[in-house]
């Protein structure tokens, strides 16, 4: 082309100076006249380089683009002409990619997204570490201590979760949630209210007026999101809040908050050992994690040299806020996204083993395309393509899956999943369905175009589509072995959740879980005598109810996640030994004097109710004088703190203080014994406890349950418990549960990892069966020949069968060979979250590997059938 | 006055050469005639400059070329319009007239 321009170009001279000749110039002055009126030919050679090359540049790019649209065309075609095929292949992908993405949405959300507040990763929560290396929450002068001394921090602040409140004053009496927290909270969290204002100074002191920030959700449900919200008194119990700001919707800390009140109304407790307050702080600007670490441990260790046994704290921890708040679900989430994309791998698997028949089918295609001179790149391409469309398709499918999955998920979620309102499907999700459907697609694609393109031409165009088998077999069977193995992983994760699950909840928690209804109360009800009395009338009101067989009251109800507390004891050794706290926390050292349980306030009735058995002595009565102020007060023991603290296990008729967990100084005489119960979870063991009776202690009473053993139905129980609430205290809303929903709901998070561990082996198991089912019944395809001269040579229907099966038989023996070897090596992961269930437990392996097995040779048997009922003549004809 | 072609405002030398293809296949050289004759020397355009209105006129797609025989029987390059360069033409050559008759109306006021 340069050549063709310096033709036209001399061209052009000659012309000129031929003209300017004949009009009477010398032939030097026309040649250089010429040249001057030609201007810069180097300058007009690069810019037609240029403009040439650029155009074909696009050219070329056009061209790629048409030969795409052809190809997209002709993948479309294909989808038309064999949409079963299209459909089979979409659905199983969408399903693998709808499972992933379902779950990789909650963990990105719950693990992965950081938390919603500026520069959260600068947020730390802080612990005291004991000498168990256990971590606890912090003292107040050990927080003094660590606020005064420290350099780290920007801002630092305690809060705790003050629990439930019944609110009124709204709209309707409603139940919030209360949290107290210190001077910097906010500056810690670096949020400020949408309406309104922080507390001032003079509200964060001991007689400041009390004053409540709100949450934006409790602002929308109690005030319907208007502004006139500000300056509203709330009413709580006794006490009268005024709503002073709005935060924004972000802040949700500590989870669930509705109120936040400074824990300045309260005085600070001079305990070193009294756990009441978690500890926030934002690191200062340049701070680093190990630097703070190292700043705080130090701070812990001289408190611990100051004042020795009067802490147990010997060191300080820091972590995270976003660590502490994801916590176990972390191991739980991760499970899951594995079981997912296992999931997903056997859908790519049996995919890939479609794929592969198809181009069996389209070898001779491919094979002529190639003789006539197609390039190899351009059929890659279009392979690509089909792929591509396939795995689009799929991947819209697996958003929709998607979509309702999240939605499932967040509706089954256990109640404890860190942060569950952020949950949604967002960019970086989809993003994600699409990179790895468009992964699966490179793969396949390629994978099958290199395939059919390395195939023999001769072979191809002289035999047919017969031949062309060996090789794609091995790789068909290769794929249903992993299939199979992979599905006996999960499949086998399955069976140990499903076992670990059923012992759960065969185990005896020690009380009855069936025909109680639980009525739960949050009161700040004026002092603890009133309260008392408010629930009194309220027992005696419902003891005449319809149906109601017996009733009892209690401060927490076993495993439904209420606030519990424990602490030291000492046992007396007479009635009138004069006691202080100071002497308590002296003679807590002594291990002859001391001894610690967990501590809970129930009412008389309480233990016939919840039937758990009174081994020794008697239960609270009637005649343990409210508040009498003669002799010891009424306690119970658990079976396990008897034992465990009596040598003989008889405690009754010991003297025991135990006032610093309501500050009240009576002693208490033990005057039973009953059984142990499972409190927190029914996976743990029970705990030493200890029973007062609410009528002489109802100091930690604000949050109450009245149990109501009932015959028949529970709906009436409800409604008389929920109609006796309302004619007593219209502004105390009531929650009420039966006793199956408490139990149900402590183990929700494992019935959760169960239920889906569950749907993913079950779809696995499908998948792996159609696998299996269509290698063999390929393989009949192929073998039909062999099979049909067999037969005419006298083999019986039976054998022919018998001889399809053992190829089934085959490869399920390998799948589950290597599934199994599989399973006990990543059994460790599941180790944590088994109850009573070895991950290795040879009934799950065995269960599993014979339901494996069956649906094998299930799917093997209809082709083997096939086989069995061949007409050898037919055959050998067609042949 | 003789005006050199590089001082032409951008694209008035595609549309003269458009116009002049409009007559049928021409080469380099006698476009440059043409256009010379027509303008009757008020116009003296560069050659180069055309040559390049030339080639960016065909990867445009508006003419096209292709080697034949000149008068004086020696090998030349012929270029000719298409249907595109015709329809250029005509948007051109209309941009071309509104223009000229908005800047004379600017300069005839007085």
């Amino acid at each position: 082309m340069e050549r063709e321009l310096d033709d036209e170009v001399a061209f052009h001279l000659e012309q000129r100076i031929a003209d300017l000749i004949l009009r009477g110039m010398s032939p030097a002055d026309a040649r250089t006249e010429a040249m001057r009126r030609f201007g810069d030919a180097d300058d007009l050679r690069d810019y037609c380089h240029t403009i040439e090359t650029t155009h074909m540049r696009r050219m070329r790019f056009n061209e790629w683009l048409e030969s795409l649209g052809q190809d997209f065309h002709f993948a479309f075609r294909q989808v038309r002409r064999s949409p079963g095929f299209a459909l089979v292949v979409v659905l199983t992908l969408g399903l693998g990619l709808g499972a992933t993405t379902a779950i990789f949405t909650v963990v990105d959300s719950v693990l992965l997204r950081p938390l919603p507040y500026p520069e959260s990763d600068r947020i730390v929560q802080l612990w005291e570490v004991n000498a168990k290396g256990h971590h606890t929450n912090f003292a107040d002068p050990n927080f003094t201590d660590l606020q005064q001394q420290s350099h780290s921090f920007s801002a630092i602040a305690e809060e705790a979760n003050w629990g439930v409140v019944s609110v009124s004053g709204t709209s309707e009496p409603m139940r919030a949630n209360l949290a107290r927290t210190s001077r910097g909270f906010f500056d810690v969290m670096g949020v400020k209210p949408v309406l309104g204002r922080l507390f001032a100074n003079d509200e964060q002191t001991l007689d400041g007026a009390p004053a409540a920030v709100i949450s934006h959700g409790f602002w929308i449900r109690a005030f319907g999101g208007s502004p006139s919200a500000l300056g509203k008194r709330l009413q709580m119990g006794n006490t009268t809040v005024t709503v002073i700001g709005v935060m924004p919707p972000e802040l949700d800390f500590p989870a669930g908050t509705d109120l936040w009140a400074p824990r300045e109304l309260d005085a600070p407790l001079p305990s070193r050992t009294a756990h009441n307050w978690q500890a926030v702080a934002r690191l200062a600007p340049g701070v680093t994690l190990a630097q703070a670490q190292a700043d705080v441990s130090a701070i812990a260790h001289r408190i611990k040299l100051q004042y020795g046994d009067d802490v147990t704290m010997t060191d300080a921890a820091l972590l995270p806020l976003r660590d502490e708040l994801v916590g176990d679900t972390r191991r739980m989430l991760y499970t899951l996204l594995g079981a997912s994309a296992v999931l997903l791998l056997i859908a790519c698997a049996n995919v890939a083993n479609l794929l592969i028949a198809r181009m069996a089918s389209r070898q001779s295609e491919v094979a002529v395309r190639l003789a006539i001179g197609a390039a190899r790149a351009r059929l890659i391409q279009q392979f690509l393509i089909e792929s591509l469309v396939l795995s689009l398709a799929a991947g819209v499918v697996g958003l929709a899956l998607a979509q309702g999955g999240v939605r499932v998920l967040t509706a089954l979620q256990p109640g404890r999943l860190p942060r569950a309102g952020g949950i949604h499907i967002d960019w970086s999700v989809l993003l994600f369905a699409f990179v790895v459907s468009a992964l699966v697609a490179a793969v396949l694609g390629v994978s099958s175009a290199w395939r059919g393109s390395r195939a023999n031409l001769r072979d191809q165009l002289s035999q047919g589509q017969r031949t062309m088998s060996g090789s794609s077999h091995h790789l068909r069977s290769a794929l249903v072995v992993t299939q199979m193995a992979l599905t006996l992983v999960l499949l086998v994760g399955a069976g140990l959740l499903g076992r670990s699950f059923a012992k759960l909840l065969a185990v005896n928690p020690g009380f009855r879980t069936d025909s109680l209804v639980v009525l739960n109360i949050s009161a700040s009800i004026g002092r603890p005598a009133e309260r008392a009395r408010f629930y009194d009338d309220l027992t005696a009101r419902l003891r005449g109810a319809p149906g109601v067989a017996s009733i009892g009251t209690t401060g927490s109800v076993p495993l439904s996640g209420d606030g519990y507390g424990n602490g030291n004891f000492i046992v007396m050794n007479r009635m009138d030994e004069h006691m202080t706290y100071a002497d308590m926390a002296r003679m807590g050292r002594d291990p002859d004097r001391a001894g610690s349980a967990e501590y809970r306030v129930v009412g008389p009735g309480y233990f016939e109710t919840m039937h758990i058995p009174l081994l020794r002595g008697r239960d609270f009565s009637q005649s343990d004088a409210p508040n009498g102020p003669n002799g010891p007060h009424a306690a119970i023991v658990s079976a396990s703190l008897a034992k465990q603290r009596w040598a003989n296990g008889n405690p009754i008729g010991k003297i025991i203080q135990f006032g610093n967990m309501d500050g009240d100084m009576t002693p208490y005489m033990v005057v039973g014994v009953v059984g142990d119960i499972l409190e927190s979870s029914l996976a743990d063991r029970p705990s030493p406890t200890f029973y007062a009776d609410y009528r002489q202690r109802p100091g930690r009473t604000s949050n109450f349950n009245v149990v109501i053993g009932y015959h028949g139905s529970s709906t009436p129980i409800i409604a008389a418990a929920r109609q006796a609430v309302r004619d007593l205290r219209p502004d105390v809303p009531p929650r009420i549960l039966t006793i199956e929903s408490v139990v149900a709901g402590s183990v929700t998070d494992r019935r959760f990892v169960l239920f889906l561990v569950g749907v993913f082996g079950a779809v696995a198991l499908l998948l792996a069966s159609l696998g299996v089912y269509s290698v063999i019944s390929y393989l009949v395809t192929l073998r039909a020949r062999e099979l049909s001269i067999r037969v005419a040579l006298g083999a019986r229907g039976r054998d022919v069968g018998r001889l399809v099966l053992r190829q089934g038989a085959r490869l399920a023996a390998a799948g589950i060979v290597i599934g199994t070897a599989g399973s006990i090596a990543t059994s460790r992961l599941m180790e944590g979250m088994l109850y009573d269930e070895s991950p290795t437990d040879p009934v799950a392996f065995a269960a599993v590997i014979g339901l494996l097995a069956v649906v094998a040779l299930a799917a093997s048997y209809v082709p083997a059938r096939r086989a069995a009922r061949v007409e050898p003549m037919d055959v050998l004809r067609s042949g | 006055m003789s005006r050199d072609t590089n001082d032409l405002l951008h694209g008035t030398l595609d549309v003269l050469v458009l116009k002049t293809l409009s007559w049928g296949p021409m080469h380099g050289y006698s476009i440059t005639q043409f256009i010379e004759q027509r303008a009757r020397g008020d116009l003296e355009i560069v050659d180069a400059a055309l040559y390049k209105a030339l080639h960016r006129l065909e990867t445009a797609g508006a003419v096209t070329s292709e080697w034949g025989r000149s008068d004086n029987n020696r090998k030349a390059k012929y270029y000719s319009l298409t249907a595109r360069g015709r329809a250029l033409l005509r948007a051109e050559t209309d941009t071309w007239r509104r223009y000229a008759a908005a800047v004379s109306r600017v300069l005839e006021t007085t």
